[in-house]
């Protein structure tokens, strides 16, 4: 308890909190901008931070990532070019909303959702980080392989409308997934001898590709009208009635963020994708989906920023980091002195707490910098097409260039974006896609090894019940319709 | 110039030497990362620049056998090795309530049946220097269970989804601390100075070696007196506080930054296992 309070006392330190708070609007700003993540903002920062002392640096490295989480969803809802990676989902529901002159309801809705997921993590954290580090042990290669199976199970559902064009959208984004060295064969697949694909096809470039250069293309083929007045709507904030209807979403997103956040092989995006299938499998207006449902945003906003409290937990209490950007947090811990690990939590607990206190403090920052500048930023869908897209493909280079500093990434997108124009002509959705190329690598990985374990015998998986469990839920999932209608015709004739 | 993506381990022992390096050499100096192909970018990089010592690569094992694997790039010979970085050994480990109580344990065990090792991908550095253990000590050839990262294997040991593993303390360090993983033998030259009960595998009489290498190289015909001025240059830069802080707080060996003859003798070494252990492998052409 006492350290407790001692963590909580840095809330009144100035210094850290102007650490915190310098932490949130760049994070903010980098998440915002397509091509620097704040992973990549935490590894720039990094060795400025060696100088502050422990407790403000990884507070201040904490903040970025928080805000930088959030900061994504911007020009994801208003420009459709996810800032972050985490924010592809919140980009699905979100540039729908903008377009229809509802920019503010939907920049809204995200500040408030990440806010809740983020808080609801860190306060999970603070309770049983130890306890659910316990549960990353029991995840091996079995149990993702069925996490993995379970959300690709709902490809067909997620997207456009038709089943038929989700599952083509979805297998041709599992054929992206196979490209580059075999981990379990040590073989490059679809690579033909061009370096830049051995190590697989980006997640970045396809993504922007696919978001923002197809919507520009898409943009530049049609002829412009007469510039619609936007309705003056597009600045308006959620109110109660907002809430009312997105807070089952919230609370679905919360959970899921967090949970799969503390697995240390998946990380925020997966959480949002995942988070979005959920949001709309529960939700009662399913056919607003993918038409811009304000519930599609506040699901996987809630998730991806819960992902954030939750990979702090691998992080902090095993070591062992949940994502690219906790190992950099990792290593900036360890180079201050800290040595994660269960230990942490009984020798230096009142560093833990302020870390959780700042990680608090900096949800709340953006939640409010996010609510004021909505506003502002919703302005920007009033600017004309034909000013707003060259700078949005400008950024878009910068994004692909960017992380690894590759050409080869910029020639990735550049192919998406047709695929992204061809499929907004041909009435496919990038979603299905997104989530094939992000869970089908993992399923195909997860399989193989499961099977070298098992000792090429598929009985193995009977072994495992967390494994078995996701896999029967699944197979409810998939076949709930059928039964239901086979129950409804029999009914129907008796 | 780094093979690496910035904030990986590797990109930060470029950057911690470069912290010192500029007032040891009077220049600036600015990390490039070229990351694809497993180093075969960064090597076609070296390669398009002028052999003047100007543009320095951060070598590690991969590189040797992306070399190996692709004779269109610079091979090992077109490389000058300049001075190591880090000679980080490992640990065979296993967890807390592993049937294997002793490295005799393990051996005998593994010479009645294949054993489990987690590493990283088929044909990766771990890879090699397992199938050169499992040679040394006459055990069956092991299957390799590949993961993603030392995170991954130190998960699924503590898991139990394998039986035992080729790991650098400072990746298990909070298991080992916790006692939820064992060390049966370091595949070090010599006894570990953080780990003194602990036997070698060589006193144990296997004649294998596992160590996480990184150092500076520079391309074949550059002239003399400035490789030996850069390998000056870079120990004392990596023999400054920071560096050294560095290696103690990754749990790296404090033993780490040695001259050319050491790094290069090393080097050779690993390229002659890595190339033995792929063609038996079958990832190896001609």
């Amino acid at each position: 308890m006492e350290a407790f309070l001692g963590g909580l006392a840095i809330l009144v330190d100035p210094y850290v909190m102007l650490m915190v708070l310098l932490g949130t609007v760049l994070g903010i700003f980098v998440g915002a901008l397509p091509g620097i993540s704040g992973s990549t903002t935490i590894a720039l920062m990094l060795p400025m931070t060696i100088a502050m002392g422990p407790v403000p640096a990884i507070c201040f490295l904490g903040a970025i990532y928080c805000a930088a989480n959030f900061g994504g969803s911007i020009t994801a809802i208003m420009v459709n070019a996810p800032g972050d990676p985490s924010a592809s989902a919140t980009a699905l529901e979100g540039f729908k909303m903008a377009e229809k002159g509802q920019a503010g309801l939907a920049l809204g809705m995200s500040a408030i959702s990440s806010a809740i997921g983020g808080i609801v993590s860190v306060v999970v954290l603070i309770f049983a980080a130890p306890l659910l580090a316990r549960a990353a042990y029991s995840f091996g290669p079995p149990e993702y392989f069925a996490l993995a199976l379970f959300g690709l199970s709902m490809c067909a559902a997620v997207g456009g409308d038709s089943a038929l064009k989700n599952l083509i959208a979805a297998a041709l984004g599992l054929l992206i997934a196979t490209v580059g060295m075999d981990l379990t064969t040590g073989v490059e697949r679809y690579a033909f001898g061009v370096m830049e694909l051995s190590d697989g096809i980006g997640f970045v470039p396809v993504l922007i590709g696919l978001f923002a250069v197809g919507e520009m293309l898409d943009q530049a083929t049609r002829r412009l009208g007469k510039p619609a007045i936007i309705a003056l709507d597009a600045a308006r904030v959620p109110g109660w009635a907002e809430m009312r209807k997105c807070w089952r979403s919230i609370w679905l997103g919360s959970g899921i963020g967090t949970f799969i956040g503390a697995l240390p092989a998946l990380g925020a995006t997966t959480a949002a994708l995942i988070g979005y299938n959920e949001t709309r499998r529960w939700s009662k207006h399913k056919h607003e989906f993918g038409h811009g449902s304000i519930e599609g945003v506040a699901g996987p906003e809630a998730a991806n920023n819960a992902a954030v409290g939750g990979s702090m937990v691998p992080t902090l209490a095993l070591g062992i980091p949940g994502s690219a950007t906790t190992a950099i947090i990792l290593a900036g811990l360890i180079v201050q002195g800290v040595r994660p690990g269960p230990h942490l939590f009984n020798e230096q607990p009142t560093l833990l707490y302020a870390v959780f206190a700042s990680m608090l403090a900096a949800n709340i920052f953006y939640l409010v910098m996010g609510l004021t500048m909505a506003k502002f930023f919703a302005r920007i869908s009033l600017i004309p097409p034909a000013f707003l897209w060259p700078s949005v493909f400008a950024l878009s280079l910068i994004g692909a260039y960017g992380p690894n500093q590759s050409m080869g990434d910029v020639w990735v997108m550049m192919v998406a974006g047709f695929v992204g124009l061809l499929f907004r002509r041909a009435g496919f959705s990038p979603a299905p896609l997104i989530m094939g190329l992000v869970l089908g690598g993992m399923v195909e990985e997860t399989l193989k090894q499961s099977l070298i374990i098992f000792g090429d015998d598929l009985t193995g998986f009977l072994a495992r019940p967390i494994a078995m469990t996701l896999i029967v839920v699944t197979l409810a999932g998939l076949l709930w319709p059928v039964l239901a209608r086979l129950v409804r015709m029999r009914r129907a004739a008796a | 110039m780094t093979h690496a993506g910035v904030g990986g381990g590797t990109d930060i022992t470029a950057r911690m030497m470069m912290v010192q390096a500029p007032a040891e050499f009077g220049q600036e100096f600015t990390v490039v990362n070229r990351t694809a192909g497993s180093g075969a970018q960064a090597l076609q990089y070296l390669a398009s620049k002028p052999a003047d010592g100007h543009t320095i690569i951060l070598v590690t094992q991969t590189h040797l056998l992306t070399q190996l694997r692709n004779a269109n790039l610079p091979q090992f010979g077109d490389l000058i090795p300049v001075a190591r970085a880090t000679a980080d050994p490992q640990l065979v480990l296993v967890r807390r309530d592993s049937p294997f109580r002793t490295a005799a344990d393990l051996i005998e065990a593994g010479k009645t049946r294949s054993l489990r090792f987690g590493g990283t991908h088929v044909g990766g550095v771990d890879h090699v220097t397992i199938f050169a253990f499992g040679r040394a000590a006459g055990l069956q050839r092991p299957t390799l269970v590949p993961f993603r990262g030392g995170g991954e294997i130190v998960i699924n040991l503590v898991g139990g989804n394998i039986d035992t593993a080729v790991v650098n303390p400072g990746e298990a360090e909070a298991q080992l601390r916790a006692g939820e993983l064992r060390p049966l033998m370091s595949l070090a030259d010599t006894r570990i100075a953080a780990f003194g009960e602990l036997p070698t595998a060589k006193e144990l009489g296997i004649n294998a070696t596992g160590y996480t290498l990184r150092g500076f190289c520079v391309l074949k015909g550059t002239p003399e007196d400035r490789v030996a001025r850069l390998e000056q240059g870079l120990i004392r830069a990596m023999s400054g506080p920071i560096y050294k802080t560095y290696l103690e707080n990754t749990g790296q060996a404090p033993d780490s930054v040695a001259g050319r003859e050491a790094w290069g003798a090393q080097l050779a070494g690993f390229n002659n296992d890595g190339r033995e252990a792929l063609t038996a492998l079958g990832l190896l052409r001609g």
